[in-house]
């Protein structure tokens, strides 16, 4: 047994507010040692958060602390205000969650690793320059002499997170917390950060504490793994113990949420229909205006392509999954065929032809619903549930139909809402019910396709399923069609018929689910299937 | 609206805001008939009294009571003054979300013409519009509104611009519903709490604009007893009593922070998140 590094005992933090304590983490015991990763999962609200900043001595006046937190023996809360800040950053280090905000803009790249070092290590500002571009080519930045030099606009976001991780291990700490760092990143830069990650611990040594909403990452890189639900510990140990044996109940359904793209939640083969509900013919976006005044003065076309060309179709009652990264114009393709956006080219719907936003007119509105990724801004906040219910009952009923509240009921409990949520505000709901509300919308015109643009990627692991379990099971009901978008690979996986793969705008791969795993596939989609986590099952 | 004001009390800026627009208000309503004296009666052996039991607030330099005035001004100024922040906050708050909601061409078109009527001063845009409609308090009204429109249409497009981005609007939008119905039903309500904030800051701002007005002898006319018009009036003879300028003065300062305390509470109670 190592020596232990980091040793939480019987750690409590409640903050004060005008109603009251409200406990954020409760009894949490836990110990590091030297060379493990342990790996704290927990949903959003759990306190993990609220632990990485306990640890790093960085809480608000309204904390309220008990028990003990200790780095080598050292009681981090007894220490003082200055020997706190001689250990931030040399003894403990920190990597947050989105490195476009935990790098300062303002300040060139190399600045901010040298910082460090000059402040903790003693070194000159010459030295620390020449040491930071070390530092650089050792997280795997190609061009560190010139990374230095650059300004956080003008580095890549994997480039950015490179740039932290090597200011966190700048001064050979003892340990380092690591809150999401993947999270912000595309699937397959992520991919590569974790790599390193994997290899600058195994060769330093240091003590991580690695926080995570993703079981099957965690899988991949902990030695140990604890699992904290709303401020308790509730299970720790040995990675593949926890995985293969979970005791407590809620590890078990976070271990039953994950999505597998074995375990399917729809029928294969989707309908016998031949004729295609809607089909997407050539379809191109392009974003800003065309500038009337740089026209006349002969200036370059600035506009910005957010689809090229984009072909595809969609039989009645099938789920189609859109995957790709973030910009590769997913959501741009949604915008077009809901009319929020111009395009160039045709969508034909049922036979008919709409080649622009003049086409769409109430009948195919009403056949085609989208639900938005952020239930938070998708639902009005000045607006009762049953008003923001009512109004495509008002647009698309039939006359003479009831628009009641019992009909909106009706819409709730569609949803497994009780139908007392009517009265309610969104702000009064959590984030699955307000996104369960947005799905109620989207189905109260009983549309033919609805597309989901990332409708999970806001929601919890257990959220998420639950979610997920709705909409296979609307679509059984009705046998509405769905354009699934979404960037997890196993979630699309196990629900969609066939996938498109889109990359920078352009439509790269349309396969049948079954073709995945063995027909000829494009070297991109080959990539982002490579960069997947496997599922936390394995053990 | 029990609730709204319930809300409201329950911070102390809302209601100090409160206590101070009520007590305007009572003003407003009573003040003719509480008023002690008669606000015309000159009493030329009377002139330039500081404060004493019979005069309360003293008397100006014709030997009228100063409190009697004030009280019976009340009318004229606030009320005005509300009237026409009121109006040009309305045209303001309605142009800048439907600019915002357009966006583009019209957009451009909407603001640069905004952009061009701000550029004159507001005090210059009253006088103009009052001169072109002719003397009179509706016309003064009329004009203080028009000159607080482009302000308002800014502040409003800027909040309403983030607002048109969140996808309750792209809904509905998708959903196939009308301009009007998202301007008015989706976008107004959730950009109403900076509108007001910034209306009760203009209420203070209105009440200067019609002294000026009157000053300049195209509001309120004299013996008319404007709160402004009384300060105009005071200035002159300020070394003789200083108390006649006082007095009009905290009584414009009076409804500019109850007003503006009142636009505090008003934004923490219609935010339902709070």
């Amino acid at each position: 047994m190592s020596e232990t590094i980091l040793d939480i005992a019987g750690y409590g933090l409640d903050y004060a507010t005008p109603t009251g304590f409200m406990r954020a983490l409760d009894d949490v015991t836990l110990q590091v040692a030297k060379g493990e990763v342990l790996g704290l999962v927990g949903e959003s609200g759990s306190g993990k958060t609220s632990l990485a900043w306990a640890i790093m001595r960085y809480l608000p006046a309204s904390a309220r602390e008990a028990g003990a937190i200790r780095l080598t023996g050292q009681d981090l809360l007894k220490a003082s205000e200055a020997e706190i800040e001689a250990i931030r950053g040399k003894r403990i280090g920190m990597v947050f969650q989105d490195p476009s905000t935990s790098l300062n803009p303002t300040l060139p790249l190399g600045e901010q690793l040298a910082e460090v070092l000059v402040r903790h290590r003693g070194l000159t500002r010459k030295q620390a320059w020449a040491e930071g571009e070390e530092r650089l080519a050792r997280v795997g930045l190609k061009i560190p002499k010139q990374m230095m030099r650059r300004y956080p606009h003008e580095a890549s976001g994997g480039e950015k997170q490179r740039v932290v991780i090597a200011t966190a291990f700048a001064c050979q700490p003892e340990c380092i917390i690591f809150d999401e760092p993947t999270t912000a990143l595309d699937v397959i830069t992520a991919r590569q950060i974790l790599d390193l990650f994997k290899e600058l611990q195994a060769e330093t040594g240091v003590a991580s504490l690695y926080i995570s909403h993703d079981l099957a990452l965690v899988s991949q890189i902990a030695t140990k793994v604890a699992v904290i639900h709303r401020g308790r510990i509730v299970e720790e140990g040995a990675l593949g113990e926890v995985f293969a044996r979970p005791q407590d109940a809620y590890t078990r359904k976070l271990l039953a949420a994950v999505p597998r793209p074995d375990r399917r939640l729809v029928e294969t083969s989707a309908t016998e229909a031949t004729k295609p509900l809607v089909e997407v013919e050539k379809v191109s976006v392009l974003y800003g205006r065309k500038p009337f005044l740089g026209a006349l003065l002969g200036r370059a076309n600035t506009q910005f392509t957010g689809n090229r060309e984009v072909s595809l179709s969609v039989m009645p009652g099938e789920i189609l999954g859109i995957v790709g990264e973030s910009g590769s114009g997913k959501s741009t393709l949604a915008k077009a065929m809901t009319g929020l956006n111009r395009f160039e080219g045709e969508i034909r719907f049922a036979g008919r032809r709409i080649t622009g936003l003049g086409d769409m007119d109430r009948a195919y509105r009403r056949d085609v619903q989208i639900i938005f990724q952020h239930p938070d801004s998708s639902l009005n906040p000045r607006q009762r549930i049953r008003e923001i219910l009512s109004r495509p009952l008002a647009l698309y009923g039939e006359p003479g139909s009831r628009r009641d509240a019992a009909a909106i009921g009706e819409l709730l409990e569609q949803v497994r809402l009780p139908a007392a949520y009517a009265e309610r505000y969104p702000h009064q709901l959590s984030g699955g019910e307000k996104q369960r509300v947005a799905i109620a919308r989207a189905f109260a015109s009983k549309p033919r396709l609805v597309i989901c643009d990332e409708i999970t990627s806001a929601l919890d692991v257990s959220v998420q399923a639950s979610v997920v379990e709705l909409l296979v099971d609307l679509q059984k009901r009705f046998g509405t069609a769905y354009l699934f978008i979404t960037h997890d690979l196993n979630l699309v996986r196990q629900i969609a018929h066939r996938i498109a793969v889109m990359y920078r705008g352009d439509l790269v791969d349309l396969v049948d689910i079954a073709a995945l795993s063995t027909g000829p596939l494009h070297p991109y989609t080959q990539s982002l299937l490579e960069a997947v986590p496997a599922p936390a099952t394995a053990a | 609206m029990i609730e709204i004001l319930r809300r409201m009390l329950r911070s102390p800026q809302g209601a100090l805001g409160l206590v101070i627009v009520g007590l305007i208000l009572l003003v407003v309503i009573a003040g003719p008939w509480v008023a002690p004296q008669d606000p015309e009666k000159m009493a030329p052996l009377m002139r330039y009294k500081p404060p004493s039991a019979q005069f309360w607030l003293g008397t100006d330099q014709y030997g009228r009571d100063i409190l009697s005035r004030l009280l019976h001004g009340a009318r004229a100024t606030v009320v005005m003054a509300v009237l026409a922040t009121a109006l040009g906050t309305l045209v303001g708050a309605v142009i800048g979300t439907v600019s915002a909601f357009l966006g583009g061409r019209s957009d451009e078109a909407i603001m640069r013409t905004v952009d061009a009527i701000m550029s004159i001063p507001s005090l210059l845009l009253a006088l103009l519009i009052v001169n072109l409609l002719g003397k009179s308090s509706l016309n003064a009204l009329l004009a203080i509104a028009l000159a607080f429109a482009p302000g308002m249409a800014r502040v409003t497009r800027s909040v309403a611009l983030s607002v048109r981005k969140q996808d309750y609007v792209n809904a509905a939008v998708a959903r196939g519903e009308s301009a009007a119905f998202i301007v008015g039903r989706e976008m107004l309500p959730n950009v109403v709490a900076p509108i007001i904030v910034e209306m009760t800051i203009r209420v203070a701002f209105a009440v200067m604009l019609f002294a000026t007005l009157s000053f300049l002898g195209l509001g309120a006319q004299p013996p008319a007893s404007e709160w402004g018009l009384m300060v105009s009036e005071a200035r002159r003879f300020m070394h003789l009593s200083a108390w006649m300028i006082l007095w009009p003065s905290l009584a414009i300062a009076l409804v500019a922070i109850g007003f503006n305390l009142l636009g505090d509470g008003l934004r923490d109670a219609l935010n339902p998140r709070t």
